[in-house]
């Protein structure tokens, strides 16, 4: 579905767009490159990131505050129940993998010597 | 009239009116097929695999293999790849897959899958990975293979845990350890966009941290993708229109595009211990990173390494990796430079013919 001319291709509903595309592209991308490898990119980015995080976290905490007693109220579990729940058992699984380690560890002279 | 077309200029030809419809209806085909490009997903990772271990989202799976028993290699190998992607571009389609190739040429494969932090695992850094999960894989690994020796292939992130691994146990039975595009050296300050714009002051890890607890995939993509913003924006997609009726090559991008659509978040203990140890202050080449209280010598990791390089990477710069060869205290060791970007060396069209074989030589030569 490419031009194969320079002339204008009415079946092609990109055809106009791809020959500027071609004829400015790495132009784009060099300069593009050049601007976010810049210290100043570096410095803007860092500062808008920052500031957007500080300013919307009051409003994340009122959210947050408000969900966790929405659910309390309605006797259900909240985010923070169901993480300590999932950490407790990759402890048991670490647990478990312990165990499953000196199994291993206890069958191996039984399995050798069956060989 | 005066504006007579000139000689050397053939007159347009007018299209006939059942032309135009069967090319309007070419273009609405292909329009829909460019959506349904972008919007599905192919199937990937499809080489037969069971699973073997679990541990929280970590996965382990052993490859089916292709290859009798006694023409197996004799030291297994472990696939370990970033934390925060999925691992299926080791094997993105059949034909194209470097697990199917190593399992093809006799090796014992293994793959680590980290899988997709959850609120629960924000707390986890280098130290669980480096020396939790990968000292139980390994122990699992040996188990199951029956083997006392391993070899271990690590990928971006997994490359730096597995030098870190190796460094810190160096008497796990690692014989082997190829590092690929691996983040290792942060010295210069001003190679690659990540290292400018993680080194500069306004940029702070811990708020970030603080306040989404995991890294959320869409940020770490978008980071990813600003490092190369027109080509990752818009080059990738006027690609594939360009090549819209070449099967093979949009068979290859679905694939591809695949793989990066499936984006995880970073567990924020990790990230933020990533940009401040490592991006800001370079503690593992100053030799002052500490995991679990472990001091990591380099000195310590003896293993053969294969250090595979990208010289065209522009999220891991090749001084990134290149420090480390001097540090290490492997007498076996080799720089291997490709031409290609970060993930082009290992998954691209000329993977095949030019990375898989020369990691495949290098480790066949040291498996038996």
């Amino acid at each position: 579905m490419t031009q194969t001319n320079g002339n204008f291709n009415p079946f092609d509903p990109t055809g106009m767009l791809k020959g500027m595309r071609d004829a400015n592209m790495d132009a784009w991308a060099k300069m593009m490159v050049d601007m976010v490898n810049t210290d100043a990119y570096a410095e803007s980015t860092g500062a808008m990131l920052d500031a957007w995080l500080t300013a919307s976290g009051p409003f994340r905490k009122v959210m947050e505050d408000s969900m966790a007693k929405t659910l309390e109220q309605l006797n259900l579990p909240s985010r923070d129940d169901v993480t300590r729940i999932a950490e407790r058992l990759t402890n048991i699984e670490m647990r478990l993998d312990d165990l499953d380690a000196k199994l291993d560890e206890a069958l191996r002279p039984a399995h050798g010597g069956e060989n | 009239m005066s504006n007579a077309i000139p000689a050397s200029d053939p007159a347009p030809q007018i299209p006939t009116f059942l032309e135009l419809c069967a090319g309007w209806h070419k273009a609405a085909e292909n329009i829909e097929k460019f959506n349904r490009l972008l919007t599905t997903d192919a199937k990937i990772a499809q080489t037969p695999k069971e699973l073997i271990w679990t541990l929280n989202k970590a996965k382990l799976y052993r490859y089916i293999p292709v290859v009798p028993e006694e023409e197996r290699k004799r030291v297994p190998l472990l696939m370990v790849f970033a934390i925060m992607n999925r691992p299926h571009v080791l094997d993105l389609r059949p034909g194209h897959s470097y697990a199917e190739y190593m399992l093809r040429h006799g090796y014992d494969l293994y793959l680590l899958d980290w899988g997709a932090p959850g609120p629960e695992d924000k707390n986890l850094t280098f130290d669980d990975y480096t020396l939790e999960y990968l000292p139980r894989v390994v122990r699992k690994l040996k188990h199951v293979s029956g083997a006392d020796e391993f070899s271990l292939l690590g990928w971006c992130l997994g490359a730096l845990i597995s030098t870190m691994y190796s460094a810190l146990r160096p008497d796990d039975g690692l014989k082997n350890l190829i590092l690929l595009t691996a983040p290792l050296d942060f010295s210069d300050k001003t190679a690659g966009g990540f290292t400018r714009w993680t080194s500069n002051p306004a940029f702070n890890p811990d708020i970030i941290a603080e306040k989404f607890g995991n890294i959320p995939p869409e940020m770490i993509d978008s980071g990813a993708k600003m490092l190369k913003p027109i080509e990752n924006y818009f080059g990738s997609y006027t690609m594939l229109w360009d090549n819209i009726e070449h099967p093979g090559t949009v068979e290859a991008w679905h694939a591809m595009n695949t793989w990066v659509r499936d984006i995880i978040p970073m567990a924020g203990a990790t990230y933020r211990q990533l940009i401040n140890d490592l991006y800001k202050e370079n503690r593992l080449i100053e030799g002052t990173m500490q995991l679990r209280g472990e001091l990591i010598d380099l000195k310590r990791l003896r293993a053969n390494v294969l250090n595979v390089i990208a010289d065209a990477d522009h999220i891991t710069p090749p001084c990134q990796s290149e420090g480390i060869m001097d540090l290490i205290g492997s007498e076996d060791k080799e720089i291997f430079r490709v031409r290609g970007g970060h993930i082009g060396i290992m998954a691209g069209r000329g993977a095949e013919k030019n990375t898989w074989p020369h990691i495949e030589s290098w480790l066949a030569a040291r498996s038996d």
